[in-house]
């Protein structure tokens, strides 16, 4: 526990609390349509005292955009972890475990799809599928979920060569409750490091996405679409860029941090 | 000469004249002209296939009008003039058109015109599986006759006004050499002032000057067409000095564009009408008072301002605003949530009832700004309006092709002729008809207005067909977008270069100073 | 050689498998593509005709058919919006393309390495936490983000660089390489990143193994033994990393050719998929799948060159 406990995790770990809090709370403190209001005699505002992160091109407060778009960029990021994990993981551990042909044949498949790059994946299925919040948490959620199931694939199948679980075969444990009682413990430390790390690339995808017009749609704020549309203003009006870019920013750096140290003490890999 | 004087001016009186946005006319053309040098021009959009006749967008008509003439054009008071055609009568019961071409025109592989190639481009276009997006145009048709090499008649089975005007853009009327068709999607020949010379997909087309162009050499050796989507891209490329010339500045930037002292500005009125549209075929659109209430949610200054700081006039009528259809005594409607309200409770939709998907395309950002807007409004009038973006391609699949949509914004360009307007757009049978409008009064007017040969007589009826829209509020007519051009201080003739249809771009007569 | 032979044979079956993914995924896309090709003035008659000629009428397993075939003989059919055969399209945008991307790996791998190194010789002073804060953040803002940064520093503000376009490098090399430039800055600096951690973790390890001990206890002087002795055996794994991070690359430049107009293979796939293009998009996907395998299967072959002992396991 004492390695855990460096100020980076601490750190880390704080802005992603603050994040998370924020993202909870804000839709219940600040109401809705103060992301939308506009005031077209206030557009391009700098940083003020009565819009604190200055105005974008409709006068709308960057304060509550940003602060009202953590819960949609949060949101859109976690729900696509879980998407992957909740397909990556089962695939991972039944290609691992079981091993012969049903690794032959799953593995084959992923990485097959590890050929596309995620984002022309997630774009590709996004364009399919229609712009959304919910098609977007689709689309980064299935070009992530190869990857997780290959990390997890390599450590469930060291998991299954190991004595005690050979030993526990030879008694006949069913597969299954091998499954529950010995591999998927040993593994979720590594879906654990993994997970967050995925977290901080799912935030630049949502980014990416909505960069290219296919993610969260106007007039709802997301810190990926705030980006987007300041790309115009950048030169007269910095600070559109740089309000969401630095919540984007601190966020994945926090989430980053908080992985590396995450990785040092759950990731057996990295324990020598 | 502040913005408002102008735009009044160019709307009402002094016609669709290019003018100098930031400075009066003087700027252009004192210098001059000088021969030779290459001009690099930033376009807006990708042109997709450069056969003029199945060219359907205005970004492949803007490089075309480079490349292509028609028989006839127009002038700046949409005024008939000859062009490949020296001279062109019709018969008084206008079933007769007779052309008689301008001798010795050289297209750009060296072959001259003869009227077997008006023939063989006319033909083109009427036969429907060449694809032509004009093809209705010569639906009247009877026959194409060549007498000689040097003259073309065309009978027409019955009255069509609108024909002449009609072939007086390339769409129709670009003619092109015999035998041409199929290589001008990749290879344009033409009998235009520039001749193509290569394209690198998705990047730039380069053009150089016709020797034997029939009005005379082009001043630029060279013309380079660079496609720069990307607005601040592009302002950025015109700022940085690497590109000359670039078309339509973000409506943000143009005030500032305009007092560099190291850039000239242009602009025009108008380059295109904005419109809201609403599906005639959803339940709540088709009670009047609902679209009325829509109408009414609208502050169409406030969102002129918003969505295109400014760079536009406010209008009720569609119709191009120097031609003789436009009824001056529309006025857009103010914004009156109130009065809205009511008629949107009347018809049965109070508070909360009535909920909307707004469909807009991102080719259009200011639509997406727009939209934006207005959902404010609507929200304000208990309107629930949520927003959908589409690509182009699905913008026109769902809302135009399929007319699958509620709520939805688009514009038009260069529709100076009122029949390609009205009929096409408002008619039940329109090509352009994608809001489902079926109102047996429009019906009977644009039919009607096709067979009257009297200018005023049919300028009467489209002004009739104007009110009716407006009264009925089959759409929101929004305004007319100006079109803007910014240029490099060494860039002549910069007013030259807009086509009177307020879209096409012509470098015949720009050239650069050293 | 064996091993080789069965790669290969994967290999196969991993192209059939990309086709048929692809295909399967782009033949969902709604848009109509007869739609598309005529624009907004299209007419019926018009439509159903181009339906016919472009076979999308036909069932669906025909059509793959017809691609797959097609493109086993060379011919990769037309781009619908470009009206150009795909397959030179393609061959040239492919080139533009490769010309960033090794651009922004030589770049990352110029900076990434060195800065590793120093990193994990100076473990755990400030060297470390600068590089690695330094890498943090690179890694934690949208490539784009940088981007649009650099336009605004390099072209706009000091005017070194052009701002956007592309320039065929048989025809002027000197500005294919300006206009790639800021490009490869962008897709290469979150690479850079990542692989100043991948250098610094791995040299770590190096550096407490058994026979650098006994080469600094040999008297060998410290430079020679990091740079000759440690680098040398952590080059390979930072060079698989890197070769794996091509697919990731090949994700980025969808955005980046986008932001800076260079009309690469990202560029015309997002064009492509904008204006479903289904021809264009299903083989320019596939093209870059395949770049993406084949690219991987090199390091692979690399690494095995480099790692006699792979060999014999395998």
């Amino acid at each position: 526990m004492r390695r855990f406990l460096t100020p980076k995790s601490l750190i880390g770990l704080g802005i992603v609390v603050i994040m998370v809090t924020i993202a909870v709370a804000a839709p219940f403190v600040i109401p809705a349509s103060f992301a939308t209001r506009m005031q077209l005699a206030m557009r391009l505002q700098p940083p003020s005292a009565a819009h604190w992160f200055g105005t974008d091109q409709l006068g709308r407060d960057l304060f509550y955009r940003v602060m009202l778009g953590a819960r949609t960029s949060l949101t859109i990021a976690g729900a696509a972890v879980g998407i992957s994990v909740t397909f990556g993981l089962p695939l991972g551990i039944i290609s691992g475990y079981f091993g012969g042909w049903t690794d032959i044949v799953l593995m084959r498949l992923v990485d097959t799809l590890l050929s596309f790059p995620a984002l022309l994946l997630a774009l590709t299925i996004s364009a399919m599928l229609g712009p959304s919040v919910p098609n977007t948490i689709i689309s980064i959620g299935v070009a992530f979920t190869p990857f997780l199931a290959r990390i997890i694939r390599g450590e469930a199948l060291r998991v299954a060569q190991m004595p005690y679980v050979e030993a526990a075969q030879a008694t006949g444990t069913s597969g299954f409750a091998m499954i529950i009682r010995h591999v998927l413990p040993n593994v979720l430390p590594l879906v654990i490091v993994q997970g967050t790390i995925s977290l901080a690339f799912a935030i630049l995808a949502e980014a990416g996405l909505s960069f290219l017009g296919l993610g969260t749609q106007p007039p709802q704020s997301s810190w990926g679409l705030m980006i987007q549309t300041s790309r115009d203003f950048l030169d007269v009006a910095p600070w559109t860029a740089l309000v969401p870019g630095a919540a984007v920013a601190l966020t994945v750096l926090a989430l980053n941090m908080f992985g590396d140290v995450l990785r040092d003490v759950l990731d057996p890999r990295a324990q020598r | 000469m502040n913005r408002r004087e102008f735009l009044t001016t160019t709307g009402l009186i002094g016609g669709a004249a290019a003018l100098g946005m930031s400075a009066p006319t003087e700027l252009f053309a004192q210098t001059t002209p000088k021969r030779g040098g290459t001009l690099i021009w930033g376009h807006s959009e990708t042109p997709q296939t450069l056969d003029p006749h199945t060219a359907g967008a205005a970004a492949s008509g803007r490089v075309l009008q480079n490349i292509h003439c028609s028989l006839i054009t127009i002038d700046k008071g949409f005024n008939l003039i000859p062009s490949l055609a020296e001279k062109f009568e019709s018969s008084p019961d206008l079933l007769t058109y007779t052309f008689h071409l301008r001798p010795g025109v050289k297209f750009h592989d060296g072959k001259t015109m003869t009227s077997a190639d008006v023939r063989y481009s006319f033909d083109r276009v009427r036969d429907p599986k060449t694809g032509a997006v004009n093809f209705e145009v010569f639906g009247d048709v009877d026959a194409i006759e060549t007498p000689d090499a040097t003259t073309v008649i065309v009978k027409m089975k019955r009255v069509n006004a609108p024909f002449l005007s009609r072939i007086a853009e390339n769409g129709a009327g670009a003619i092109i050499p015999t035998g041409s068709g199929d290589t001008q999607a990749n290879n344009p020949n033409g009998a235009g002032p520039f001749k193509f010379v290569r394209r690198e997909f998705g990047h730039e087309i380069e053009l150089a000057r016709h020797e034997a162009y029939w009005e005379g050499p082009a001043y630029l050796d060279r013309v380079i067409e660079r496609e720069v989507v990307e607005p601040t891209v592009r302002l950025t490329g015109l700022q940085t000095g690497e590109l000359h010339v670039i078309n339509d500045i973000p409506p943000d930037r143009v005030s500032e564009t305009a007092k560099n002292p190291k850039l000239q500005t242009l602009g025009w009125f108008p380059l295109n009408f904005d419109f809201l549209n609403m599906n005639h075929a959803f339940e709540p659109f088709k009670d009047p008072r609902v679209r009325l209430a829509i109408d009414l949610m609208i502050d169409k200054e406030q969102l002129l301002q918003g969505a295109l700081w400014k760079q536009g006039a406010l209008t009720g009528s569609p119709s191009f605003p120097t031609s003789a259809s436009y009824d001056t005594t529309l006025k857009a409607r103010t914004q009156d949530l109130d009065k809205a309200q009511a008629l949107l409770a009347a018809a049965g939709y109070g508070p909360g009832k009535l909920n909307l998907v707004f469909k807009v395309t991102t080719n259009y950002p200011y639509h997406v700004e727009s939209a934006q807007i207005m959902a404010e409004w609507f929200r304000a009038a208990g309107v629930n309006m949520k927003i959908e973006q589409l690509t182009w391609a699905d913008w026109l699949s769902q809302c135009w092709s399929n007319r699958d949509f509620q709520i939805t914004m688009m514009n038009f360009f260069t529709l100076w002729e009122p029949d390609f307007l009205y009929y096409s757009l408002w008619n039940s049978k329109g090509a352009f008809n994608y809001r489902n409008v079926n109102d047996e009064v429009i019906d009977r007017l644009t039919q009607q207005a096709r067979e009257v040969v009297d200018p005023v007589a049919r300028a009467g009826l489209y002004k009739q067909v104007q009110e009716r829209i407006f009264d009925q509020t089959h759409d929101v007519i929004l305004w007319f977008r100006n079109g803007t051009m910014g240029a490099q201080k060494n860039v002549g003739g910069l007013d030259t270069v807009v086509h009177p249809n307020g879209s096409n771009l012509n470098f015949h007569k720009a050239w650069l100073n050293v | 050689m064996s091993y080789i032979l069965r790669r290969l044979l994967s290999i196969a079956l991993t192209l059939v498998l990309i086709s048929m993914i692809t295909f399967g995924v782009t033949n969902i896309l709604p848009g109509d593509v007869a739609m598309m090709v005529l624009g907004t003035q299209s007419n019926p008659t018009a439509l159903a005709g181009l339906r016919q000629t472009l076979g999308l009428n036909d069932p669906l397993a025909l059509q793959y058919w017809r691609w797959v075939v097609g493109m086993l003989t060379g011919h990769f059919g037309n781009s619908l919006m470009f009206k150009v055969p795909i397959g030179p399209l393609l061959l040239q945008k492919m080139t533009a393309s490769a010309l960033i991307v090794v651009m922004s790996m030589a770049l990352a791998l110029a900076c990434a390495i060195p800065l590793g190194v120093w990193s994990a010789v100076h473990r755990n002073r400030w060297q470390d936490s600068t590089a690695a804060s330094a890498a943090l953040l690179g890694i934690s803002l949208p490539d784009f983000f940088w981007g649009i940064v650099m336009i605004l520093i390099f072209a706009r503000t000091l005017g070194w660089l052009p701002s956007s376009g592309f320039t065929d490098p048989s025809v002027n090399f000197i500005a294919a390489l300006q206009h790639a430039l800021l490009p490869a800055c962008a897709l290469g600096l979150g690479l850079m990143a990542h692989l100043t951690r991948i250098t610094r973790s791995t040299m770590t390890g190096i550096l407490n193994q058994e026979f650098i001990r006994v080469a600094r206890a040999k008297g060998l002087d410290e430079r020679t033994v990091i740079w000759r002795y440690a680098l040398a055996n952590a080059i390979g794994p930072v060079m698989t990393v890197a070769g794996l991070q091509v697919g990731y690359l090949f994700g980025s430049i969808i955005v980046i050719e986008s932001l800076f107009n260079y009309t690469g293979m990202g560029w015309v796939t997002y064009q492509a998929l904008l204006n479903r293009d289904i021809p264009l998009i299903e083989t320019s996907v596939f093209v870059i799948a395949t770049v993406v395998m084949l690219v991987n299967f090199l390091v692979d072959l690399l690494y095995l060159a480099v790692d006699p002992r792979l060999r014999q396991s395998r």
